[in-house]
């Protein structure tokens, strides 16, 4: 991948971007600029296809075998999708936080560990772990435990251990689908601060069910909505969150977020 | 419509129903507990079965008796000592106490009786020989006398029946004077109308013809010395002889036919009535009385006045000095007399003497000294090339013999390795010389609760066995290899053999396995057709009879691929012999090919079991597939795995049908190894349980319990291994 970028603004960018599980297509005709150093957030309906969009950034689609990619994602002027592109440095530069918290079954320090090391991390061990739980908002709470289960934590912590290991490989972006989805009031506002700290080295992209916390902690916001007739998703509305919340340009937008919806 | 509450029960009819639902619960949980009482129920009858087996009652005969082994050797050790006579004649014996101021030695009751002013008498644990010492048994060195002809002797020679019907009705009036004692008149009585109903009524003395030649036993000597001066003195008109050699040496003249009469102090034994047989000599045994020895010294030695039996094996067959005995005697040497080597008198104390002595007492030196006068020659020279029984010297083989032999092209054993320990010479003379032989065995049930029963039956049916309790299942059995003989016979070569199978079953299948299972679930497209073949094949593989693995393993390893599996690739095969594919090898690939299908279905559902989020998790960092699967999915799934994988190897190491056909063999005596032919366990319990002898039945029983205990020790080595993967986790 070039390191050359047309925008120095933008991170990434997605481009007439269609995914399809079989033959049916659950998002169509996504165009999406992701500004660099900013935090992105999908809103919309359950099904209406933001998890797999989200998805189609790091090709973790790739997992699922009967789905399928039309369009371009493009990441410092190449398309992710090109044949010479090797999904595996994809996600190496492109992590990913999932909504339900999967930490390994292994020590807290083996968690943040085992990706630095197979991706040939040469530094030291020691520091790049406190400083990945540190920048994660989770090293008081771990350091006397490094080697106890990374299942023995609390929901919203083991979600901030996912995100410190996610941060511990240094990627561009990181994707959060759903990332507070299981977790309590006290450890969502954690995690949302975090998101701001983390802001300033990375670009994010979050997927939200929650209208406040988009509004709170984004930077801009796109709205997805299914089709009713084909039933497969598409953006009604991207902008600035400030003006979205303020001034939805688009009827269905305003309705689902005062909450009017469906 | 209808209120919708009304459509459910209430009140009454809802408790109705809620106890008809709690009913049928029940029902259905008595039938589940049933099927597992059912269960357990059959389990514990078949163990029983087994341990019934396993354990009990058996009637061992020995060739030789292991108490004449100690008493043969002590016997030896006797007359060899220093300052030692022995003699079978008591005169001598007699002579040389008289003569030796430190003398002390056996001599016939009758002899110190004739010698009675120069000799002294000592006790034997306070008991002197007297009639009622000796006729209660309180006096051990006492027993009876016989005298012996052969039936065609008494019925043909009117002397020689005189003579018996003579000495019977006179014994006891001149043997009491003799110092013998008086045998019961009753028994006389009986034996007179036995010589009376084999040679006819009495005849008168001075009409009888023919001459008496007596010879054998010196105890005896003075006796029928008396009755045949007194013979001649009733009118008895031949000539008459009479010579001391010996019980044993008179015993076998006797069988050959070249004595006429015998005197004996001590009865035939089995083997030597067999031999007089053969010879067509056929022996009329009749009691004359009975002898004591008496132990007796020099009139000077009169620090001693009763001796213990211990004592007089220190006396004996021990110490040099009498100061050795007790410091208080004198500082003289013991100068001692003893009946010599095949008298009866010589096997009649040593029998009591050294009766405490059991064969586990002796030392290592006396174990090879038995097995010099036990063992022959050929045999002994061996056993003696596969391990020496000596430090130093040889029993059987000669210095130059041996060297000879172990510069040859292929030197025994017994060159490279240290002379055989105390054990390894007493197992040996058990295994060779004493060979106990199993009359018969009782299963554990009756050997409890029957036992009276038992010790009755084997005592008629064996008279010479012992019945004791035995387990099959014991450290002997683990160690022996396969033998013929059942009381030998161990499972140590199938155990080895199972262990060696098993071995390479694993180290083949589980990779093979695992492998497979790793590409069906984590990489196979499971749409694509030909995976789907594959994925259907081996489920049904997993069901295909196992003879049909075996006729594979024919095939493919023991022919097709026999310069791998004979070891021939690898210059293990013996040269001069044909390579054969009927090995550890073949077996091991077999058997594993019989498991791979359940190991890869196992693994396959171990590896299902792993949540995607895992999978995610590695992928999600940029890790790669291999990575990912190497790292989370594969530990998360290995507890799964090796349960899958144990249950399979116990399929295997239960295996018996597809190990016939590759060609598993019976008897095989050495350690296998990976490229021997082999046995297993299954096979030998196969093998013993198809033989017709019940002992067999025994060791398969023994060799089921050996089976069962690997087969618990895999699985609790499974639920172990399992326990610490999760926990780690
Ligand atoms: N692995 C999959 N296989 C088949 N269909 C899927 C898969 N994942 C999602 N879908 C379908 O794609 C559509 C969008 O799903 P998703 O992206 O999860 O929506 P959201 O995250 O917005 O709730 C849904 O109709 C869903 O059923
Ligand atoms: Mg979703």
């Amino acid at each position: 991948m070039s390191d050359s970028n047309d925008s120095t603004n933008i991170a990434v960018q997605a481009k007439d971007v269609s995914v399809y599980y079989g033959d049916f297509r659950a998002v169509k005709n996504i165009n999406l600029d992701v500004a660099r150093n900013k935090i992105t957030a999908f809103i919309g309906p359950s099904g209406c296809g933001k998890s797999t969009l989200l998805r189609a950034f790091n090709r973790m689609n790739d997992l699922i075998p009967i789905s399928r990619m039309d369009g371009e994602i493009v990441y410092r002027g190449k398309n992710l999708y090109d044949a010479d592109v090797d999904p595996v440095e994809v996600r190496r530069r492109i992590g990913m936080v999932f909504q339900k918290p999967n930490p390994f079954p292994k020590s807290i320090y083996e968690n943040i560990a085992w990706g630095a090391r197979i991706n040939g991390y040469k530094g030291n061990m020691d520091e790049l772990v406190e400083e990945s739980l540190r920048s994660a908002a989770i090293w008081d709470e771990v350091k006397d435990k490094l080697d106890q289960s990374g299942l023995s934590l609390s929901g919203g912590q083991q979600q901030r251990l996912c995100i410190a290991r996610t941060v511990a490989v240094k990627p561009e972006i990181i994707l959060m689908d759903e990332p507070c989805s299981a977790l309590d009031p006290i450890a969502t506002l954690k995690i949302e601060e975090l998101m701001r700290q983390l802001q300033e080295q990375y670009t994010i992209i979050i997927v939200t069910h929650n209208m406040q916390q988009a509004a709170r902690s984004s930077d801009y916001t796109a709205f997805l909505n299914m089709d009713t007739t084909d039933r497969s998703g598409y953006m009604v509305e991207f902008s600035e969150t400030s003006a979205m919340f303020t001034n939805p340009q688009n009827q269905q937008t305003e309705e689902y977020i005062t909450g009017r919806f469906g | 419509m209808e209120n919708p509450e009304n459509l459910y029960p209430v009140d009454e009819e809802l408790q109705k129903f809620i106890d008809y639902r709690k009913r049928s619960g029940t029902i259905w949980r008595g039938v589940f507990l049933m099927s597992l009482f059912v269960a357990i129920l059959v389990l514990i009858v078949l163990m029983l079965n087994i341990i019934n087996d396993a354990f009990g009652l058996v009637a061992l005969e020995n060739e030789v008796d292991p108490h004449s082994l100690v008493t043969g050797y002590q016997e030896n050790t006797m007359v060899s000592m220093p300052n030692t006579f022995a003699s079978t004649n008591h005169a001598a014996l007699a002579a040389v106490i008289q003569q030796n101021e430190t003398g002390i030695g056996f001599v016939g009751h009758a002899h110190y009786q004739t010698n009675a002013d120069d000799l002294r008498l000592i006790a034997v644990d306070g008991q002197f020989p007297t009639a009622e010492t000796v006729a209660d048994g309180s006096y051990p060195f006492a027993r009876p006398l016989y005298i012996y002809t052969a039936l065609d002797t008494l019925q043909s020679e009117p002397a020689v029946a005189g003579y018996f019907r003579f000495y019977l009705e006179n014994a006891n009036n001149s043997g009491g004077e003799l110092g013998y004692f008086l045998a019961d008149e009753t028994l006389m009585a009986d034996q007179i109308n036995l010589i009376d109903t084999l040679a006819g009524g009495p005849q008168a003395l001075d009409s009888l013809g023919g001459n008496l030649a007596l010879s054998g036993s010196s105890s005896l000597y003075p006796l029928s010395r008396q009755m045949l001066l007194d013979f001649r003195q009733a009118g008895f008109g031949g000539d008459i002889s009479i010579e001391q050699i010996g019980s044993e040496a008179g015993i076998e003249a006797f069988c050959r036919g070249d004595i006429q009469v015998l005197n004996a102090s001590r009865p035939m034994t089995v083997a030597e009535a067999a031999t007089c047989q053969r010879n067509r000599v056929n022996p009329v045994e009749i009691a004359v009385g009975l002898d004591a020895l008496a132990i007796v010294s020099h009139p000077s030695l009169d620090f001693l006045e009763s001796v213990s039996l211990k004592e007089m094996g220190q006396i004996f067959a021990a110490m040099n000095y009498w100061d050795e005995i007790d410091p208080s005697y004198p500082v003289e040497p013991i100068v001692r007399a003893v009946p010599g080597e095949g008298s009866g008198s010589l096997e009649l104390l040593s029998g009591s003497m050294f009766s405490t002595i059991g064969l586990e007492n002796l030392s290592g030196a006396a174990y090879a000294e038995i097995i010099r006068e036990n063992l022959g020659r050929g045999r002994g020279r061996a056993l003696e090339r596969d391990q020496r029984f000596l430090a130093e010297g040889f029993i059987f083989d000669s210095q130059t013999a041996f060297n000879g032999a172990c510069a040859s092209a292929e030197p025994p054993t017994g060159c490279a390795q240290p002379a055989r320990d105390r054990d390894n010479l007493l197992d040996l003379i058990e295994q060779e010389i004493i060979v106990p032989q199993i009359q018969q065995t009782w299963p554990l049930y009756d050997s409890i609760f029957n036992r009276q029963a038992i010790v009755a039956e084997a005592s008629r049916k064996y008279p010479d066995a012992i019945v004791e309790f035995k387990s099959w299942l014991n450290p002997d059995f683990l160690v022996n290899p396969q033998s013929s003989e059942a009381e030998l016979a161990g499972v140590r070569t199938a155990i080895w053999g199972t262990v060696m199978v098993v071995a390479t079953t694993f180290l083949f299948s589980f990779p093979v396995g695992v492998g497979a299972a790793i590409y069906l679930e984590e990489y196979a497209d499971s749409t694509k057709w030909y995976n789907k073949i594959i994925q259907t094949n081996i489920s049904n593989l997993a069901g295909v009879p196992s003879i049909i693995y075996g006729m594979l393993g024919l095939t493919v390893f023991v022919r097709l691929l026999l310069p791998l599996t004979s070891g021939e690739m690898f210059g293990r095969v013996a040269e001069g012999t044909d390579p054969s594919g009927r090995t550890v090898i073949s077996a091991g690939l077999t058997l594993g090919l019989l498991i791979l299908p359940i190991i890869i279905i196992n693994a396959q559902e171990a590896l299902r079991a792993v949540p995607n989020s895992m999978r995610r998790a590695g992928m999600g960092l940029g890790a790669t597939k291999w990575q990912t699967t190497w790292s989370h999915v594969l530990p998360a799934a290995l507890p799964g795995i090796l349960t899958g994988t144990i249950l399979a190897m116990s399929r295997a190491v239960g295996e018996t049908a597809p190990l016939i056909v590759v060609g598993a063999s019976t008897v095989i005596r050495t350690d296998p190894t990976f490229f021997s032919r082999f046995t297993v366990l299954p096979i030998q319990i196969f093998q013993w349980t198809s033989r017709p002898q019940p002992e067999f039945q025994n060791l398969a029983a023994a060799a089921i319990i050996v089976l069962l205990l690997i087969l618990l020790t895999l699985n609790a080595s499974a639920v172990i291994l399992r326990n610490r993967y999760s926990t780690s986790s």
